[in-house]
């Protein structure tokens, strides 16, 4: 980050309604070990900058990789040209007096910098844990890596707006098949789950190595295992699965935008009414949903919005009762409703749109053990592996890489493709008990894809175990 | 912008240490985009980005860095040697890469087509004929560019302008068509007639909606639906890796335990120009590569790693070995009769939102979306309800499938994440007996 970006850019902010500047650096890089060799090792550094003119009923962007001043003068003057031709042909114009100055900063805490550890450092560990995992001689296939993304940005606009922020996150990943009569079956770490806003110490936590000596166990286990059956039956579902649960059927619904259509022809629309805000009785008494930018290395915390909004902790829904939806302060305007800082972009070359910050469902007070003692005839389901819901975010299916059965309140034997399906207007009534602070974990998905054009973006989600009842249930072929 | 990457490509290779070898490849793009709503422009503006991928290759081992540049030469060249520098500090501190294969002789090749796009004047077009519908919609427009150059003398380009407009239109009741024009140069007559044809799909969309129930029916699949569907199956399933690995839906099909129809004919086809010819690691792809034939998995997609990992031979696929351009190959079914051999069931033209349920198997999931209606008799009754199907990729190619429509359809990826995509399908429609609808 340059340190006079603020001072550069200042005087040429053009004289237009508002303008803001967001200036975006980002540092990826990723390391893989996959059956007992480093594959090449990828390195990102990309800069940019995106400009927004609203002005005289117009607005438009431009965005370019040429952060020189020449460059940034272009940008300005593609904003400008597409503000003016969009001058009464837009969708919306905001209030533009709605706008507030802000001035502020945010920091991943990093213990151990990403950078203090040798890329050979990290090459060998991996390659120390693909031995953990290739324990077994019927193991087809498995590896580990490290995925580390660094995004700093400085937001100024024409009202002396200065924020400064830098995000940093680690994504650690590992993949485990076991091959018995044909019939493969995988276990994965990470992945779509376990992303956290840390340092290098986080991989020191979460040992990687113990995990992939269980995660190899358990994928021989399940190659050999049962098919799991066609019922309805009660469900406890793991955090690496409600996740999705929690992202695809009140995340996705409940985001703005969709709500007012802009997502119709890509990422669809939702179930979800204005006027469903305030009464809509969306699930049990004991589901306490929050959009929380607050909670310490979650993947989305932060203090401010890519438009400049300040970020703060609010209820979506309140014992059960539905209450705001996941809009930024100009999609909250154009439907007039309260407004949470979640206007993200996936970078500098794509716009804000209303997005998922941290998305959690808040814990209960049972603990794991008193859980499963309550259940007579269940099953408990483990981690992610396939995610399917409709335009409107009703009607689901996702699958799960592990079940074990429940019985008569007991965990008892594995079984192999395990799916579920349901819809989201009923699920959601059918949360009968909600795991405690044991159970609770902070967890996070790196790859939420929506927008046109598109973005990818990485959101947050923590969660506890959950119970739910009477819930359809099937296997595979 | 040619120029910009040989004088960097020329600064770097200048830089070399004897022992050193350099893959660059370089992409570019300056693209204008227009989000429509309620056929008004939601958001619009314009994004020029350029990117260099620096791979530098020294005693076997490697190491790449993907470099954002500014196209200012004083700012690029500091930060492009600095990179050089770093690279070779660490390349040396990793182990050998056993799996390291890179074309040494020159294959050059250039295309150029810059027919020249203006994205004010087809915005107005789209906001003109659409002013009395609710479209919603985003219009992609303008150049992309990719180009390839090594240190043992190869250089390759690929430079053209192209616009992608994709679009639905609602009624009052929330059905929805959807409709995509893409081509390098705009023809307003072929986009008022595409415009046209999806108004008037909207009056049939506009009857009783069909309640449709869970169970098996017989069904259409339009080339965009079935394109859904094949998308699924190249998780992989051409993938000569994944076949190994086991994480194909086809790894029985390529074990010879499984097979599809005998009209089912698929190919990685490069013909139609689309994508370039030219390899990450300069290696050139052939034009046509046939992958099932005849129902029979004949070939998958091999890269150069997974070639000197399973000691066979690459077929210049990318790492990913999945399909840039698939072909499947016509059938039977004449195009301008599918209401009549569909007669009763249901005609599919958009599916959404595909996953696995039971990948060892190739079953997979997915919904309904966009213009899917009940066909009594061969006549259109009326729309259906949003509907849930869990099918295996053997049924619905294989014992299940009734046949193949005599016309393709060149389908172009309206995907943007990162960069505009530039890959393409060219693809017939099905009709399919006892199709599972489960929800």
């Amino acid at each position: 980050m340059k340190e006079d970006f603020a001072n550069i850019v200042r005087p040429l902010l053009p004289n237009v309604d508002y303008c803001s500047i967001r200036f975006v650096s980002r540092y990826s890089n990723i390391i893989n070990a996959t059956r007992n060799v480093v594959e090449p090792v990828f390195i990102s550094e990309d800069e940019g900058v995106m400009v927004t003119v609203y002005n005289d009923g117009g607005c438009g962007y431009g965005a370019t990789s040429n952060t020189s001043k020449s460059g940034i003068k272009s940008a300005i003057e593609s904003a400008i040209e597409w503000a003016d031709f969009t001058k009464n042909r837009l969708t919306y114009y905001p209030k533009i007096s709605g706008i507030k100055k802000q001035s502020g900063s945010y920091f991943t805490s990093e213990d151990e910098q990403w950078s203090k550890i040798s890329m050979k450092d990290k090459a060998d560990y991996l390659l120390e844990v693909n031995k953990a995992l290739k324990s077994k001689s019927s193991i087809s296939n498995w590896g580990a890596g490290i995925r580390y993304n660094s995004i700093e940005s400085q937001f100024i606009d024409t009202i002396d707006s200065n924020i400064r922020q830098k995000l940093s996150y680690i994504l650690p990943q590992m993949v485990v098949s076991a091959e018995y009569k044909k019939e493969i079956q995988t276990r994965t770490y990470g992945g779509h789950a376990h992303a956290r806003q840390a340092g290098y110490d986080f991989i020191d936590t979460i040992k990687m190595h113990d995990r992939a000596r269980i995660l190899a166990e358990e994928a021989v286990a399940l190659s050999k295992a049962e098919n799991c059956d066609d019922k309805i039956i009660d469900v406890v579902i793991a955090p690496d699965q409600m996740i999705l649960q929690i992202h695809e059927s009140i995340g996705h619904p409940l985001e703005l935008d969709r709500i007012l259509g802009d997502e119709r022809n890509y990422a669809g629309s939702s179930f979800v009414k204005p006027e469903m805000f305030g009464n809509y009785k969306y699930g049990s008494e004991c589901l306490n949903v929050t959009f929380d930018p607050s909670v310490t290395s979650e993947l989305a915390s932060c203090n401010f919005d890519d438009d400049g909004t300040q970020a703060q902790r609010e209820y979506l829904i309140k014992d059960g009762i539905l209450q705001r939806p996941i809009g930024g302060l100009f999609s909250s305007q154009r439907a007039e409703m309260d407004h949470v800082a979640c206007s993200r972009s996936c970078n500098w070359n794509r716009p804000p749109i209303d997005r998922m910050g941290n998305i959690n469902l808040e814990p209960g007070q049972t603990n794991f053990s008193d859980m499963i003692s309550s259940i007579e005839d269940g099953i408990y389901l483990e981690t992610n592996n396939s995610w399917s819901i409709d335009d409107k975010r009703n009607k689901f299916q996702f699958g799960c890489e592990k079940g074990t059965l429940i019985k008569n309140g007991e965990l008892k034997s594995i079984v192999k493709n395990v799916n579920y399906r349901g819809i989201t207007e009923s699920f959601w009534n059918n949360l009968t008990t909600v795991g405690d602070k044991s159970t609770f974990e902070i967890l996070g998905t790196s790859n939420c894809g929506k927008g046109e054009p598109n973005q990818t973006i990485f959101v947050g989600h923590a969660t506890p175990t959950c119970h739910f009842k009477s819930i359809d249930v099937f296997g595979g072929v | 912008m040619q120029e910009y990457f040989k004088k960097i490509s020329d600064l770097l290779f200048n830089a070399l240490e004897k022992s050193e070898i350099l893959i660059l490849n370089f992409d570019a793009e300056e693209t204008d985009f227009i989000r429509f709503n309620k056929s008004k422009v939601r958001q619009a503006g314009k994004v020029n980005q350029v990117n260099i991928d620096i791979n530098l290759i020294s005693m076997k081992k490697t190491l790449r860095s993907s470099l954002r540049l500014s196209t200012d030469f004083k700012k690029d060249k500091v930060l492009i040697i600095r990179t050089l520098f770093f690279l070779r500090r660490e390349v040396n501190e990793l182990p050998k890469d056993p799996y390291l294969m890179y074309e040494k002789n020159q294959n050059h090749s250039e295309l150029i087509e810059n027919k020249g796009i203006n994205s004010f004047d087809i915005t107005m077009r789209i906001l003109d004929i659409s002013s009395s519908n609710d479209m919603v919609g985003i219009l992609s427009s303008g150049k992309i560019i990719k180009g390839f150059a090594n240190s043992f003398g190869q250089f390759n380009w690929h430079e053209s302008d192209s616009f992608n407009f994709d679009w639905s239109l609602y009624d009052k009741n929330g059905k929805a068509i959807k409709q995509n024009y893409a081509d390098q140069k705009w023809n307003q007559e072929t986009f008022a007639r595409l415009y046209e044809d999806s108004t008037q799909q909207l009056s049939v969309i506009g009857k009783q909606e069909q309640s449709i129930e869970p169970g098996a029916f017989r069904v259409y699949l339009s080339p965009s639906a079935l394109n859904e569907i094949i998308d699924m199956m190249s998780w992989g399933g051409f993938s000569y890796k994944a076949n190994k690995i086991g994480s194909s839906p086809l790894h029985l099909m390529a074990k010879g335990e499984k097979s599809f129809d005998d009209s089912v004919t698929f190919s990685e086809d490069l013909s139609n120009g689309i994508s370039p010819r030219f390899h990450s690691d300069g290696f050139i792809k052939p034009e046509n590569t046939e992958l099932i034939s005849k129902g029979k998995y004949e070939k998958s997609l091999i890269s150069p790693r997974s070639a000197l990992e399973y000691s066979v031979t690459h077929n210049a696929a990318e790492d990913y070995e999945s399909p840039v351009s698939i072909k499947l190959n016509c059938g039977e079914i004449d195009n301008s009769k599918i209401l009549s051999k569909l007669d009763t069931g249901i005609y599919l033209n958009n599916l959404w939102y595909l996953n696995f349920s039971d990948r060892n198997n190739a079953r997979i999931t997915g919904l309904t979306r966009f213009g899917c209606f009940y066909v009594k008799n061969g006549e259109f009754v009326g729309p259906i309800n949003t509907m849930r199907f869990d099918e295996t990729m053997y049924n619905i190619f294989g014992e299940k499938l009734v046949g193949l429509t005599n016309k393709q359809q060149l389908l172009m990826d309206t995907s943007t994440y990162e960069e505009r995509s530039i890959h393409s399908s060219t693809i017939p429609g099905a009709i399919v007996e006892d199709f599972k609808l489960t929800l």
